[in-house]
């Protein structure tokens, strides 16, 4: 990316005078575009934020009177919290399940395309069509789980009916969908590694769980770091494959910040307070983005720089 | 101290302890992976009261019922038609502006280019469901609410920067030597592009493209938010409203409908896997 000197040429035809505007006519309309809704998005739902709304949509500024509503509100509360536990252990679960897939499609030599092209599948899976995959994994009757327990001679387990199940399941489809990805980016680390250091490390006396945390590990941290902002960016904004699985419930045990801004806004009408929640996921999902960013990419250039 | 373990049994171990271990994560991989999908194919061919009895797994007789219930419900033509006609759009709008600004981004120096590059990579780490709240309020007051055009623009937004980011990477890696010669020769600055960077770009070119049919396709929070009338679903809204429609849950058309909305997506994977894994596995594509 940084070897970039201009073209010093732009051919005999070119019009001199146009040629300082050249790059900026290339690069702005995607940019006017991006940000022309996104940005708007972002700063109408700000703005928005600071109002009260009624049914018709007719807003009122009450400053930060939506902010401390929310906070106070303890569904809010609840929510928060089983959004952060939700994304803990999906990023703890995603990582863990994404190291051991890149792993062993490292390692792996007969199939090795086979393997790579169907770990990626899940990625091109709809949100909504994982979560109705899952329902019939896990459904009371009619479900893999139930069918192959009832074959063993097992009683049915109702998973999408209990709390915590439920809870663990959305866990699991959110896992099914990211973690191909993240395995993908973890592999490309895995082949930039120079083999003679473990041929290396393997002559002077190194266990292999040695060799991947004092050889493997730091050589791939830039990786590792796309592939946490990748894992987390899917956690924070599950919506589609909870809402479709569990609706928040049961009990509202699967009721994350996204559900229930969806519900604020879209079923009760209150879009004031739906902002507020806009605003809380931006601002976790952009200070987590950062610190990944601060530790994994800049505080190792070097290998940012080779990996591209 | 530590005790120097040896005996037949510790040898054993450490020369198959890693194979194991490799075959027992690959095997987890590929059941993890393939069950949901195999399920509901499997369940898809079943009549709706086997699957209730969860007796077998495999179907008594294989029944194409579900698919022929599918494919003759009323809106499914209209529904089909709209997720093409935003894909094709959603495709081709972001990949030609991304491809401009690559071009830009990778050949030029000039004043903000880093500033304005960031501001490419700031959208992606939005949550896009965060959006769905003021955007339904701003087209809304535009009167956009159920018409293309405000899938169109939402669907491109989102997918621009993806795209410039995979492209920027692309053309930075192709050697300027190769373009500078061919301005020797007299080309300008659209026919070094399509006849020099383009062609040799296109393995980025063509993740680009699949990465951003992969999303309209799937796009599911911005439908949800900026769309209520029956005829303007697109695929994935509709599965989801599956679940009200049905009164008593056929689970067999429900499989049926949710291969036949994701299939045409993996067909399109199947058939340029090779280079999206690489493009991935390469390190170009970044989220």
């Amino acid at each position: 990316m940084s070897h970039t000197t201009p073209m010093v040429e732009d051919g005999p035809t070119g019009a001199d005078r146009l040629k300082p505007f050249v790059p900026y006519l290339l690069v702005l309309p995607g940019l006017l575009f991006v940000m022309g809704i996104l940005g708007y998005a972002v700063v109408g739902g700000i703005i928005l934020s600071l109002n009260e709304t009624d049914m018709f949509m007719n807003k009122t500024f009450v400053g930060l009177k939506n902010y401390i509503d929310v906070f106070a509100d303890p569904r809010f509360q609840d929510a928060m919290v089983r959004t952060l536990n939700f994304v803990v252990i999906s990023i703890v679960l995603g990582i863990f399940m994404s190291m051991s897939f890149a792993l062993v499609l490292y390692k792996v030599v007969r199939g090795r395309r086979f393997f790579r092209g169907l770990s990626l599948v899940p990625y091109f899976v709809s949100g909504i069509a994982t979560a109705v995959m899952f329902r019939f994994i896990f459904t009371t009757s009619g479900g893999f789980v139930n069918t192959v327990l009832a074959q063993l001679g097992l009683p049915a387990q109702s998973w999408l009916g209990d709390p915590t199940l439920a809870f663990v399941v959305a866990i699991m489809a959110n896992c099914w969908f990211m973690v191909p990805f993240a395995s993908l980016i973890l592999l490309g680390g895995l082949q930039t590694i120079d083999k003679d250091l473990y041929d290396a490390a393997a002559i002077d006396g190194a266990n292999p769980i040695q060799i991947f945390f004092r050889i493997t590990l730091p050589l791939i941290k830039p990786m590792l770091g796309v592939s946490l902002i990748w894992v987390s960016y899917i956690s924070f904004s599950t919506f589609d494959i909870v809402l479709a699985l569990t609706s928040g419930g049961p009990l509202k045990a699967t009721e994350l910040v996204s559900i229930y801004m969806y519900e604020l806004a879209f079923q009760q009408l209150n879009f004031g307070q739906g902002a507020v929640l806009m605003v809380v996921l931006l601002v976790f999902n952009t200070v987590l983005s950062l610190i990944y960013i601060k530790i994994f990419v800049m505080g190792d250039r070097r290998h940012s720089e080779a990996g591209k | 101290m530590r005790v120097q373990e040896s005996g037949p049994m510790a040898l054993l171990f450490q020369r198959l302890g890693p194979k194991v271990l490799i075959w027992f994560t690959l095997t987890f991989l590929v059941i993890w992976t393939a069950t949901p999908i195999i399920w509901a194919i499997l369940s898809s061919f079943k009549d709706p009261l086997e699957i209730y009895e969860s007796k077998s797994l495999l179907p008594e007789v294989w029944r194409l019922d579900a698919y022929r219930k599918v494919l003759s419900m009323p809106g499914f033509g209209t529904w089909l038609m709209n997720s093409i006609i935003v894909t094709v759009v959603a495709t081709i709008v972001p990949l030609i502006l991304a491809i401009l600004a690559a071009y830009g981004f990778a050949r030029y120096a000039f004043k903000f280019r880093h500033v304005l590059l960031l501001l490419y990579l700031i959208p992606r780490i939005i949550p896009r469901v965060s959006l769905i709240v003021p955007l339904n309020d701003l087209m809304s007051d535009l009167g956009l609410i159920n018409t293309y055009s405000v899938l169109f623009i939402t669907y491109i937004a989102s997918a621009v920067p993806l795209a410039t980011w995979i492209l920027v990477g692309f053309f930075g890696s192709i050697p300027k030597e190769i373009e500078e010669s061919a301005t020797l020769d007299g080309a300008n600055m659209w026919n070094r592009l399509r006849h020099v960077m383009l062609p040799m770009a296109w393995p980025g070119v063509v993740t680009a493209a699949v990465l951003c049919l992969r999303e309209a396709w799937n796009e599911f929070s911005f439908v949800l938010a900026l769309v209520n009338q029956t005829d303007m679903r697109t695929l994935p809204y509709q599965l989801y409203m599956l679940k009200d429609s049905m009164g008593i849950q056929d689970y067999a058309v429900y499989n049926a409908f949710t291969i036949l909305t994701v299939l045409p997506l993996l067909l399109v994977y199947l058939l340029l896997e090779r280079k999206v894994v690489d493009s991935i596995v390469s390190g170009a594509v970044k989220s």
